[in-house]
């Protein structure tokens, strides 16, 4: 992956996190205004509702209270108080005082605590109702919640109760209105709200009649009645969050009779409000979000682009520069017009070039010197073995002259053979300088590598013999020919064919093997001889290095030439006791 | 008064009391369930009852004109008496049977209607309107009223409204109203307490559901302050002036067996629907405190009127009858119970047959009430009643003030 794409790749993810955290920060920004502005409406709702149950309770009380206090009522409180009373006359008085009173609910109740008449529930006339007997204090108590039986249901009632006197005499006068539909509907109420009443033990109904499903409240019924106060949930009506409904419920309960008992929950006021529209507000203001961020992305990406052009090209243009010193171009200089770090790191970079441009021509110099050195050294060495047999056969001509005339002849003869013998050995020191300086260019032609190898090794079928040596051939059936110089390239092979064999004076095996690897082919030449160290491996091609006692060292360093030429590679493998192996790779 | 008989047939059921101002028996029955001559002066039996001769009354005519003679009158007996043989013997009638007819008299009481009464029928609209002229030829003389209108199918609350308005003057009255229906002046007169109300179940229900809910009914309430004392409280069919062993048939609720049979129950099976005809008096009201004694029993009870389907009916039957044979075999006959004869009438028997009637709940007595009527402050009477024990309709002596009787 390119420092570019890199760069880019971090640009963009830079972007993206960036704008999807201002997204988060804008979506949980407007949820927390959204959710405050339902607390609020919510809030207000709840002491609208406190506000209205406040005002129900002072008008329920003052309508019982003129039941109480009616002169009718007065007239049927001395009726009954008669010996012979009859409250049958009065079994249907309940009704329509409470409808003149509004009343939803009126009983009147006897001194002994029998119903006298009941609007809500005619019928149950003489039927007992005893709790209304163990208070004295009606007349000052506020009115109360109570749970008011009716022929079909149950309804929740705010429940006033008043007690009309005369004398020793009285008469309960219990009245109330239901807190229902109708008292919901008594709500004015913002759209997108709703106010819904919860009645002990799973009435729920709404201003329009009762809840078709009510089980989505579950969670919040089963909240209310662990805590008693008010709470809040957040209800789903169908798989679509645009159903989602917040409710606050406000708890409706009696507070117990008796000292030591739990408060009873009768119900609950609960406050919807319609999460609909915030929702959809939700998923609008996510839409521009989204749209924002892929155009910001895009407008990012391309400024990245243009950036990230503008911030590479100059390291690109080091690492071409780079490339081609490693290329051994030593005069490349890059030219870049960039300022701060990249300016510096291109001049450093030009000034690199230029100072291993120096530093090589200091370097060759000392080369060169050293190998004229070491040419003389060999030279000189090489040389200074036949010399000093010419220098003592020379002076054995003289003292055999001067001192033995008669056999002089004789002594001429053989010091004449020997110094010959020893001016051929000169001969042939100079003429192998000589071919190692003349190495030609070589003459391509389409070679096969195998007749190759067989044509050279039986140049040395009689040597291997002599040495014990084994040959063991692994060549390729069908490789393919090369281009190559037949002459150079033997002559390379042949240098590996007895460098092996000398390697292995008592006997061993030679090995070669031809193949296929990465698209050209490959030569290997292995011998099962001592081996050689590292260090000797890596001086193995520098001309005049030898590990033999005898040679000049020049011959791996014509094969590693030959090679060269060919646009090839030759290596070594060898361990010490290991034996050695040649592999050459040519295209 | 109410929806009245289909048809002015003195043999149906429902004639009511419209058929006694037209139609008239050979005998008939005073307050004591006695039998008194009527179209008949006076008759005969032999010993063993098979053979009878009812010497008729003389000047009796027919609404047609023509006179009731043995003749004329044996037919139309002969319809109402197939067991027997009926014939004309001078101017009496004679009828013989192969078997004892120990209760012919009564039989004649009931049956047998020949068209002699003291007004004739002048139109009649079923459902809606019935017209009656004075018989002038009537052999007890004429009745002080020129005629008598009566308006059919209207609510008992209409009818109320129609005498406080003067647009009536003598309507059917609930019990609940009777103090409204008495104000002004105004009267009210009574029959004895000769109609059963009680509940009816249709085949179904568990017998520990019927057991329970008779258990459960509270009556005193009901009779105190719905009926306003009217009548009785009863759990006997047979009324107790009728049979006299009524009391014997414990009234008072038991709520803690009516819980016990409930809780055995199993849950689905303690519901029940009970329905009720609006038109009866004060039938909503006490179906309504049915239903609430009901609850206290654990039993849930949805009132729900005119539903043909449901499982109890609250029903008003008349008892057609003075003696308890033939009262008991029409009430078992209304409320769908089967009744078997006795062979030997005795008060030990007609108990013993009304237990067997009762037994399993199938039908539950509540009370027996009279029929009550409101009369305008124009309306005069002279004894006897006009109205019967059995709420027959006796308008011979009766007459409006401001006309001469």
């Amino acid at each position: 992956m390119t420092f570019r794409t890199r760069l880019l790749i971090a640009f963009a993810l830079t972007v993206i996190v960036a704008v999807v955290f201002v997204g988060a920060i804008v979506s949980t920004t407007t949820q927390r205004a959204f959710e405050r502005v339902d607390e609020q409406r919510a809030s207000a709702l709840a002491a609208q509702f406190r506000q209205e149950l406040s005002r129900r309770k002072q008008e329920i009380a003052q309508r019982v209270k003129d039941i109480a206090e009616a002169d009718s009522t007065r007239d049927m409180l001395i009726a009954l108080s008669r010996p012979d009373a009859d409250p049958s006359v009065y079994v249907d008085a309940a009704g329509p005082l409470a409808a003149a009173h509004n009343l939803d609910f009126l009983e009147l109740v006897s001194a002994s605590g029998s119903i006298v008449s009941s609007a809500q529930w005619p019928a149950r006339f003489l039927y007992q109702e005893d709790w209304v007997r163990q208070r004295d204090d009606w007349n000052s108590r506020e009115p109360f919640l109570k749970r008011e039986d009716l022929p079909a249901d149950t309804a929740l009632a705010l429940i006033s109760v008043r007690v009309a006197s005369v004398g020793e005499s009285k008469l309960y006068v219990i009245g109330g209105q239901a807190l229902d539909r109708d008292f919901l509907a008594s709500f004015v109420l913002p759209a997108g709200m709703r106010a819904l009443l919860f009645r002990e033990p799973d009435s729920i109904v709404g201003a329009s009649g009762p809840l078709p499903s009510a089980a989505p409240l579950g969670p919040l019924i089963g909240a209310l009645r662990k805590q008693r106060s008010e709470v809040s949930r957040t209800v789903q009506w169908s798989a679509d969050a645009v159903s989602a409904e917040t409710f606050h419920a406000i708890p409706l309960i009696r507070p117990a009779r008796d000292p030591g008992q739990p408060d009873e929950l009768m119900g609950a006021f609960l406050v919807g409000s319609s999460r609909a529209v915030e929702v959809e507000l939700e998923r609008f203001l996510r839409r521009v979000q989204i749209l924002v961020a892929m155009g910001g992305i895009v407008v990012a990406l391309l400024v990245a682009f243009w950036t990230t052009a503008r911030i590479t090209r100059p390291v690109e243009a080091l690492a071409a520069g780079a490339r081609a010193v490693a290329a051994g171009d030593w005069h490349t200089q890059v030219d870049v017009r960039a300022s701060g770090e990249i300016g510096a790191l291109a001049a450093a970079f030009n000034q690199m070039t230029r100072d291993l441009l120096e530093q090589r021509d200091r370097l060759v110099q000392a080369e060169r010197v050293a190998a004229w050195r070491e040419l003389a050294r060999r030279l000189a060495h090489e040389l200074k073995n036949p010399l000093f047999p010419l220098q003592i056969t020379v002076e054995n001509l003289q003292r055999a002259r001067a001192a033995h005339p008669e056999q002089f002849d004789e002594v001429f003869r053989e010091s004449t053979a020997t110094l010959l013998a020893e001016l051929g050995k000169l001969r042939g020191i100079v003429g192998r300088f000589s071919d190692f300086a003349k190495m030609p260019q070589p003459q391509f032609e389409t070679v096969d590598l195998n007749g190759l190898v067989r044509d050279s090794l039986k140049l040395f079928d009689a040597q291997m013999q002599a040495a014990g040596v084994n040959l063991r051939l692994d060549l390729a059936p069908d490789l393919r020919a090369i281009q190559a110089d037949p002459g150079q390239l033997g002559r390379a092979l042949q240098n590996l064919i007895l460098n092996a064999i000398d390697a292995m004076p008592s006997g061993g095996v030679l090995a070669i093997r031809t193949g296929v690897h990465e698209g050209g082919v490959r030569l290997e030449v292995s011998d099962t001889g001592q081996g050689l160290t590292a260090e000797e491996c890596a001086r193995l091609f520098t001309p005049y290095y030898t590990t033999k006692t005898h040679g000049t060292g020049l011959g791996l360093a014509i094969v590693q030439s030959v090679i060269s030429d060919h646009g090839g590679k030759i290596a070594v493998r060898s361990e010490p006791g290991q034996g050695t192996t040649f592999v050459i790779d040519l295209a | 008064m109410g929806a009245g008989p289909a048809a002015l047939d003195p043999a149906t059921a429902d004639a009511g009391p419209l058929r006694s101002l037209v139609f008239e028996t050979l005998v008939r029955l005073d307050d004591a369930g006695a039998p008194q001559p009527c179209l008949a002066l006076s008759w005969q039996h032999d010993a063993a009852a098979k053979r009878w001769q009812f010497n008729l009354r003389p000047g009796v005519k027919l609404h047609d004109g023509s006179s009731l003679t043995a003749a004329v009158a044996a037919p139309l007996l002969q319809a109402a008496l197939p067991a027997a043989t009926v014939t004309a013997a001078g101017d009496a009638v004679s009828i013989r049977a192969n078997h004892s007819l120990p209760n012919l008299l009564l039989d004649l009481a009931h049956n047998g209607w020949l068209e002699t009464g003291t007004f004739r029928p002048a139109a009649f609209d079923p459902g809606r309107r019935a017209a009656f002229a004075a018989n002038d030829d009537y052999w007890g003389g004429r009745p002080f009223l020129d005629a008598i209108d009566v308006q059919l199918g209207r609510a008992l609350r209409d009818q109320l409204a129609d005498l406080e308005l003067g647009m009536a003057d003598v309507v059917e009255v609930a019990p609940t109203d009777m103090r409204r229906a008495s104000g002004d002046g105004r009267a009210l007169w009574s029959s004895a307490a000769i109609s059963l109300i009680a509940l009816v179940f249709a085949p179904g229900p568990d017998p520990r559901v019927r057991g329970a809910l008779a258990l459960s009914i509270d009556r005193a309430p009901m009779y105190t302050v719905l009926l306003q004392k009217q009548g009785d409280v009863t759990a006997a069919l047979l009324p107790q002036w009728i049979s006299g062993y009524a009391f014997a048939f414990p009234a008072a609720p038991d709520l803690p067996r009516a819980r016990a049979l409930v809780n055995a129950l199993p849950p689905a099976a303690r519901a029940l629907t009970l329905t009720y005809d609006p038109g009866l008096r004060a039938a909503r009201s006490l179906a309504e405190r049915v239903a609430v004694n009901a609850r206290d029993a654990g039993l849930a009870v949805q009132v729900s009127p005119q539903n043909p389907r449901a499982d109890v009916r609250l029903v008003e039957v008349p008892v057609a009858a003075l003696d308890p044979e033939r009262a008991l075999a029409g009430l078992a006959a209304a409320l769908g119970l089967e009744f078997a004869p006795n062979s030997s009438p005795s008060p030990a028997a007609y108990y013993e047959s009304e237990r067997k009637l009762l037994d399993g709940f199938r039908a539950i007595p509540l009370f027996h009430v009279p029929v009550l009527y409101g009369v305008s402050s124009r309306v005069r009477v002279y004894a006897p009643p006009p109205i019967t024990r059995l709420g027959d309709w006796r308008f011979d002596n009766v007459w409006l003030s401001g006309t001469a009787p």
